[in-house]
């Protein structure tokens, strides 16, 4: 078809008719460059010495990608990538003002207020997502996920929780007793089954937890810091709300699937790490306070069972923290802060109706539960009140808070 | 003109041709300028049109031989991509946790080597982007593409990757040359295949002292700017002259200290970006701060200052301008300025040998493009 030992001196052969009509034309089948005499017919003529001559319909006309000056097309009933490129001024402005669909599918202007518009839309729908649809989805799941399945994330949030707060376990004679006496009559009014493990950690922060699967921790740092029973009794009857709403499969859930929506916003934009952040902190801890009210919800109606006051929950928390709401901010928190807690849970308390929950013995034993075997009761009682008062404000575990 | 025709055609060599770009500066600063606004306004699903205009733009403007290349890639191939792409990593990391929680109970922690699995998908990933990136890339009418496994390079930069642990980054100019030579084996100009002919030592043997001073300049802030863009510059130049498509070679004379002015302009953009906005952040506070009648000497020791409203959102709304400048300054120097510089150091020998090449070659598609982007782990 072509001579190729003479390429290059066809590109300068004198048989060119008028210079100012040639252009250079790549077939799409061969990167061969080939000068070629535009004429316009009724169909965009590309003639080239030795070979047959290429016709273009002007409605098949496209423009293509290029540097400035150079006006580059294609064509639709050509291959796909020919192209023929037109340096000269006046031919291309001649060849534009034949071709009138040139700029139809060129990506551009025009499409940037459809995208802006689908975006938004997007945006949308991810955020309707997040804060109705995410939460209906982990209530509806939550009770589908089985118990072994969760009882398998309470191991492995067990063994993070060991290897965070250490995995001492308290549990001297009496005051094991007392706190089992204690734990089993909140069990029963809270109408959990008898798979519930509890046990008190010798660790001076001022918490308590609840794991999936059943599990709760009272930390020997709040213990120090209560002044009767019934504050106790408060925290673990919220701790059995957790369990009893299951609210660590719900966070699973909701926490998941609210991370996924609004990671697919923003992709590589460099700095959006924060934003991303930010958002997904906001909802999270909207998240978190709803199940924590719930909780506290929980905890005051196992109280009114048992009739027992619900106030010195609010008050033991109210000491561990102090007023929250100078140095916080109550949308970025993700407890409810504790002066409203105290309040609501002061708003709910009733005159103490039934009988205590522990003797003053079993109390003094379930004080010093974490003091060495043998140091009777009244000895320990602040042994361990080192307390930091950071209280509530440790992470890193999947566990459920007071 | 006409006496040239009577010489009889003798095919001398032709002098090595220097590569040229021509895109016009200003024009790519309104282009990413636009398109950073955008992708804020759009929060971010603008990401895949502004890619697709940074490579139209940088495509077409590169010069070989007299003719430009082109991009043919469209920003509706990466958004479907990306959504593909979703659909398959959102069981793929289900899976994982399922898989990490198993671990987890077998010992506390023990799911971090899992990570490993997200290294080798990014590695396939990263492939699979430039098989799409390549078979959108035309010159002279004929298209780049690209065969070979994805999951074969992903498993050899595994073992690579390991090797450069153990070794304390000494491996890298290895591990990069068999991992160019695997792309450059399956990389097509029509029928023209391509290869690489980098061997590590060279690469070491320019860079040795880098790997030297690397330890300390991570201690010595001024230092770290130079000595990476030492070891860039010396990475290109070594990267460029190795690549052959048949008997097309490219040459790179780069400089190592070409990168160092560029790299310390984006750190000055940076230093000023960040210094501005502190100053509109104290800006901020002293008006709200006059505003509830707080004097200035105890501006910073009120905590209700900290956690008012009306500053965190001024502290919102300054954070994304300063987002939005950096990612134009950014893609301004270490796309668009660096292309140039690479361009402007960087020569072909015997392009004759693509002067008559059939085109060949599948279009791939953009899934590894999509994947790149949900592991994030993407290219340009």
């Amino acid at each position: 078809m072509n001579d190729g030992s003479t390429d290059h001196l066809q590109e300068d052969a004198p048989a060119q008719p008028a210079p100012g009509r040639s252009a250079i034309f790549f077939n799409g089948e061969s990167s061969r460059r080939r000068t070629v005499t535009v004429m316009f017919a009724y169909a965009l003529e590309l003639r080239e010495p030795l070979n047959s001559t290429v016709r273009w319909q002007y409605d098949d006309i496209r423009r293509a990608d290029s540097p400035s000056g150079v006006l580059r097309l294609s064509c639709l009933s050509a291959p796909a990538l020919a192209r023929l490129e037109i340096r000269d001024p006046a031919l291309a402005a001649e060849v534009i003002a034949h071709c009138p669909r040139l700029d139809e599918s060129r990506p551009g202007r025009g499409g940037v207020a459809a995208i802006v518009g689908w975006s938004l839309g997007a945006a949308a729908s991810i955020v309707a997502m997040v804060w109705f649809g995410v939460p209906l989805a982990a209530d509806r799941l939550t009770p589908l996920v089985p118990q072994s399945f969760e009882r398998r994330l309470g191991d492995v949030a067990d063994g993070q929780v060991k290897v965070i707060f250490g995995s001492k376990i308290c549990n001297n004679g009496a005051g094991q007793a007392a706190f089992t006496k204690l734990v089993n009559t909140l069990r029963d009014a809270a109408g959990l089954d008898p798979s519930v493990r509890s046990a008190v950690l010798a660790t001076p922060v001022p918490n308590a937890f609840a794991l999936p699967g059943g599990r709760v921790y009272l930390f020997d740092g709040l213990l120090a810091k209560a002044q009767n029973p019934d504050e106790i009794a408060g925290v673990l009857g919220h701790e059995f709300g957790h369990l009893k709403h299951r609210d660590n499969t719900r966070n699973l859930i909701r926490n998941g699937g609210t991370s996924f929506l609004i990671g697919l916003l923003f992709g590589d934009v460099t700095g959006s790490g924060a934003m991303i952040f930010a958002s997904r902190s906001l909802v999270t801890a909207s998240y978190s306070r709803e199940a924590e009210q719930s909780a506290d919800d929980f905890s005051i109606e196992v109280m009114h069972k048992l009739g027992r006051p619900t106030k010195p929950m609010g008050e033991l928390l109210f000491r561990v923290t102090g007023k929250e709401g100078d140095k916080n901010l109550s949308f970025l928190a993700n407890h409810p802060l504790t002066e409203d807690r105290l309040q609501h849970m002061t708003d709910a308390d009733r005159p103490a109706g039934g009988p205590p929950l522990l003797t003053a013995d079993e109390w003094q034993a379930l004080k010093t539960i974490c003091a060495p075997a043998g140091s009777g009761p009244g000895k320990g009682g602040s042994g361990n009140a080192s307390g930091n008062s950071d209280g509530g404000k440790i992470s890193g575990t999947s566990g459920e808070k007071i | 003109m006409n006496q040239m025709t009577l010489v009889p055609p003798q095919p001398a060599p032709p002098p090595p041709l220097p590569l040229a770009f021509s895109g016009d500066r200003s024009e790519f600063r309104a282009l990413v300028t636009r398109g950073a606004a955008l992708e804020l306004v759009t929060v971010g699903f603008y990401r895949f049109w502004l890619a697709t205009d940074i490579r139209r733009h940088l495509w077409s403007n590169t010069v070989i031989d007299g003719d430009a290349a082109e991009y043919t890639g469209r920003a509706r191939e990466l958004l479907i991509g990306f959504l593909i792409a979703m659909a398959i990593i959102v069981p793929v990391y289900l899976a994982y946790f399922i898989a990490g929680l198993e671990a987890e109970r077998f010992k506390a922690f023990a799911s971090i080597p899992l990570l490993l699995f997200f290294y080798v998908f990014g590695q396939f990933a990263i492939y699979r982007a430039r098989r799409y990136r390549l078979t959108r890339t035309v010159w002279r009418g004929v298209r780049f593409w690209m065969a070979g496994s994805g999951w074969a390079y992903a498993g050899l930069s595994l073992l690579w990757g390991l090797g450069v642990i153990f070794t304390l980054g000494l491996l890298l100019p290895w591990r990069e040359a068999a991992l160019e030579r695997y792309k450059m084996r399956h990389s097509y100009y029509g029928d023209l295949q391509g290869s690489f002919e980098g061997r590590g030592w060279e690469f070491f043997k320019r860079g040795w002292w880098l790997w030297l001073l690397a330890p300390f300049s991570f201690y010595l802030f001024p230092a770290a700017p130079f000595v990476y863009a030492a070891y860039k510059a010396v990475e290109w130049r070594w990267w460029l002259s190795g690549i052959r498509f048949g008997d097309v070679r490219l040459e790179s004379t780069m400089a190592k200290s070409a990168l160092i002015g560029l790299y310390w302009k984006v750190i000055g953009w940076f230093v000023l970006a960040w210094f501005l906005f502190a100053a509109y952040l104290a800006g901020g506070a002293a008006l709200i701060a006059s505003m509830h009648g707080i004097p200035m000497a105890m501006l910073f020791k009120t905590p209700a200052l900290l956690h008012s409203v009306p500053l965190l959102v001024l502290l919102g709304i300054g954070y994304l301008a300063v987002i939005l400048g950096l990612n134009v300054v950014m893609r301004v120097y270490l796309l668009r300025d660096l292309w140039a510089r690479v361009l402007a150091t960087t020569t072909v020998h015997g392009i004759e040998a693509a002067a008559n090449v059939s085109a060949r070659g599948e279009l791939a598609n953009a899934l590894g493009e999509g994947f790149a982007d949900g592991l994030d782990v993407a290219g340009f």
